[in-house]
């Protein structure tokens, strides 16, 4: 039986990718950080006490930050295969603790790939690279031979994160892929990431639980996909003769103005917009209330261009196919999180 | 005008409960997490304050975001209630509970000192740094034999917030607490993983509760109680350290049994001994004395260990 270790296991890519390796009959193990909060909602589904009979998925405490415990479970789990999802990968607080997120996202990937070295293990390692490090962009579609051009400090540190996979390949003979994912989301994405912040409120708002969603750029534009098929190319790339870094993208872009108008259309409230710039708001057409306002404290420092890749090398060399549409993935969130308040609602009452 | 309080580790147990009480004193409270846009704060929204609450991202290895933290909330009190709180963690994550107690609390000072502001600091010590007293009860001038990683950072941080308090005259406190518990200790906690193992076979699970060594013995008090000692510290004329305890030890294994039986049960039927879960190093018996807090702050514990688990099985209940 394969084992694979995941870091970042309850987040939302750690959690479908968890799915998909035990479908494959992998053991799995997940490395969770300490939290006095509740953390592990996305992986309870799957998760079963270690007492009992033939499970296969365990999860270990660990912290990118605590190079002794990477080691420690190396050398206990002896993985086939690593999966470096786990990172502070908020970009907006990124700029709140740029020094935190230098740790936990640059200096985690090389704590790793040190201690696949030191063990001597002949582990697969897969890093999270991001569509961020494009950030201001030099050409349009980006692919892998682009020129990255971080915007954040989040993106700084994903940067080192993706040139020391890169080193760790060329300098030992690792078998190291960055897999350059661009925005990637499910009913399971933080609620703060913009898309889901729309599809939850929305729904909200529906119910007449909220009545305003206030939002920063609506002209951002994005290459959005859905993170189930995105986690299927991550487990694609460990399983080649060659280990390569690959673009995983969709192709296809939209404004953030765009997926409002789809997600509030889904539920019923057709938007209008009205003004412009601080001043322009989104208004149901059937009410003629004021659903979307703009707050300036949602833009970023310094944002990035239109981001926009070309997955055809993964389409060629891996096969992989992008399964989900751009509308499908707005009404499997819309539906979801329309449920979700729908439940929130009948518990208060 | 209002008092300004600055809480990190708001989104833990005591956090929460400290957050609610300076909430009801008139405070205006910030609240810090390592990434306050993903954290989830369901102890605030249990306690109901998650809306009043103002929270920023901060991470205490992070000098400069406590820097700006400090700088944004302008607190007249500080309260550190961050960083890994876990004795059994800590052996396998020795680095990281380091860095974020002993190092994050000198991260805090070092900010604090710079800004050369007259902020009071509470700083979150530990009865861990005690270790094994022999069954002689700790005051504040015990002193430290740390048995486990996370004793011997909580014991650093205690003297780099004395070095501060005399050689720059901050106003700085620690508080040297006794295990205190509440329904929202995470289930990682032993209280809570007993009270909830417990309150599921009284329901009918069938299961097996696995422990430790049960034989340890422990003070063990009420958290929301506990918090009032921490405010009540730096309301001081002059800033000292303080045992914060009830003054009662149990063992383990009377925990376990006054839960069971207060469900009913006969906890010798549903527990089983595993051995996995033994820490390399161990304290058998922390015993503490709360003389001075009760004589200088006017603070004594009301609730002891059963009370304790009366509220907690209380809460365990009314969730299922």
């Amino acid at each position: 039986m394969k084992k694979a270790l995941i870091t970042g296991i309850t987040g939302q890519d750690g959690s479908y990718l968890a799915e998909l390796l035990l479908s494959k009959g992998y053991e799995v193990h997940g490395m969770i950080r300490r939290s006095s909060s509740f953390n592990t909602g996305r992986i309870n589904h799957i998760y079963r006490d270690p007492h009992e009979k033939d499970v296969r998925l365990f999860l270990h405490y660990g912290d990118l930050n605590d190079a002794s415990s990477i080691n420690m479970l190396l050398r206990n789990i002896q993985p086939d295969e690593i999966y470096n999802l786990g990172a502070q990968s908020h970009v907006r607080v990124s700029f709140d603790v740029p020094e935190y997120t230098g740790e936990v996202d640059a200096l985690g990937a090389v704590r790793i790939l040190e201690g696949i070295r030191e063990t001597g293990l002949s582990t697969r390692f897969y890093q999270a690279s991001s569509s961020e490090l494009y950030g201001k962009v030099v050409e349009t579609p980006q692919k892998e031979t682009t020129p990255f051009y971080p915007r954040s400090p989040y993106a700084c540190a994903k940067a080192y994160a993706f040139y020391i996979t890169m080193n760790y390949r060329e300098s030992y003979g690792m078998y190291a892929c960055n897999g350059i994912l661009f925005n990637h989301e499910s009913p399971r994405r933080g609620e703060t990431f913009v898309t889901r912040k729309i599809t939850r409120a929305a729904a909200r708002i529906k119910l007449g639980m909220q009545s305003c969603l206030y939002l920063g750029n609506l002209d951002a534009k994005r290459d959005w996909g859905f993170a189930g098929d995105y986690v299927e190319a991550m487990w694609l790339m460990l399983q080649q003769d060659q280990a390569e870094d690959y673009v995983i993208a969709t192709g296809e872009t939209y404004m953030v103005r765009t997926f409002a108008e789809k997600v509030f259309e889904r539920l019923g409230m057709p938007l209008e917009w009205r003004g412009s710039g601080e001043a322009e708001m989104g208004i149901d057409r059937n009410t003629g209330t004021t659903v979307i306002r703009i707050d300036p404290k949602y833009f970023r420092p310094a944002e990035v261009d239109l981001l926009l890749g070309d997955p055809s090398k993964a389409r060629h060399q891996l096969g992989w196919k992008l399964k989900t549409s751009f509308e499908q993935l707005v009404n499997m969130m819309t539906d979801s999180d329309l449920k979700q308040a729908e439940q929130e609602k009948r518990a208060n009452g | 005008m209002a008092k300004r309080a600055l809480i990190s580790g708001i989104s833990g147990q005591d956090g929460a409960y400290l957050a609610k009480l300076l909430l009801e004193k008139g405070y205006q409270v910030f609240g810090t997490a390592r990434d306050a846009q993903m954290a989830s704060f369901q102890n605030l929204e249990t306690l109901g304050i998650r809306q009043r609450v103002t929270l920023l991202s901060m991470a205490l290895n992070d000098f400069r975001s406590v820097l700006q933290s400090l700088s944004r909330a302008k607190p007249d009190e500080v309260y550190n209630l961050a960083g890994q709180s876990s004795v059994g963690l800590s052996f396998d994550q020795p680095v990281e509970t380091l860095e974020s107690i002993t190092l994050g609390t000198l991260n805090l000072l070092e900010a604090i000192r710079f800004l050369q502001q007259p902020i009071r600091l509470y700083s979150a010590g530990s009865s861990e740094c005690f270790g094994d007293t022999g069954g002689a009860p700790a005051d504040e001038s015990t002193p430290f034999r740390p048995r486990s990683p996370y004793a011997v950072a909580k014991s650093a941080a205690h003297w780099e917030v004395a070095i501060y308090r005399e050689a720059y005259n901050l106003f700085a406190c620690t508080g040297i607490l006794f295990n205190h518990e509440s329904p929202l200790r995470p289930v990682r906690f032993v209280t809570r993983k007993i009270i909830a193992a417990a309150c599921r076979i009284a329901a009918g699970s069938g299961e097996k509760l696995q422990l430790g060594n049960i034989s340890i013995a422990r003070d063990w008090g009420l958290a929301s109680e506990y918090v009032d000692a921490m405010w009540r510290m730096l309301q001081q004329a002059a800033p000292g350290d303080y045992v914060i305890a009830t003054g009662e030890t149990n063992t383990l294994e009377a925990f376990i049994a006054k839960t069971f039986a207060q469900l009913s049960l006969d906890w010798q039927e549903h527990v089983s001994s595993d051995p996995s879960l033994l820490r390399p190093s161990e304290i058998m018996v922390s015993r503490g004395n709360p003389d001075k807090a009760v004589r200088d702050l006017g603070w004594r514990a009301e609730n002891h260990m059963r009370d304790v688990i009366r509220i907690m099985i209380d809460a365990e209940q009314g969730k299922m």
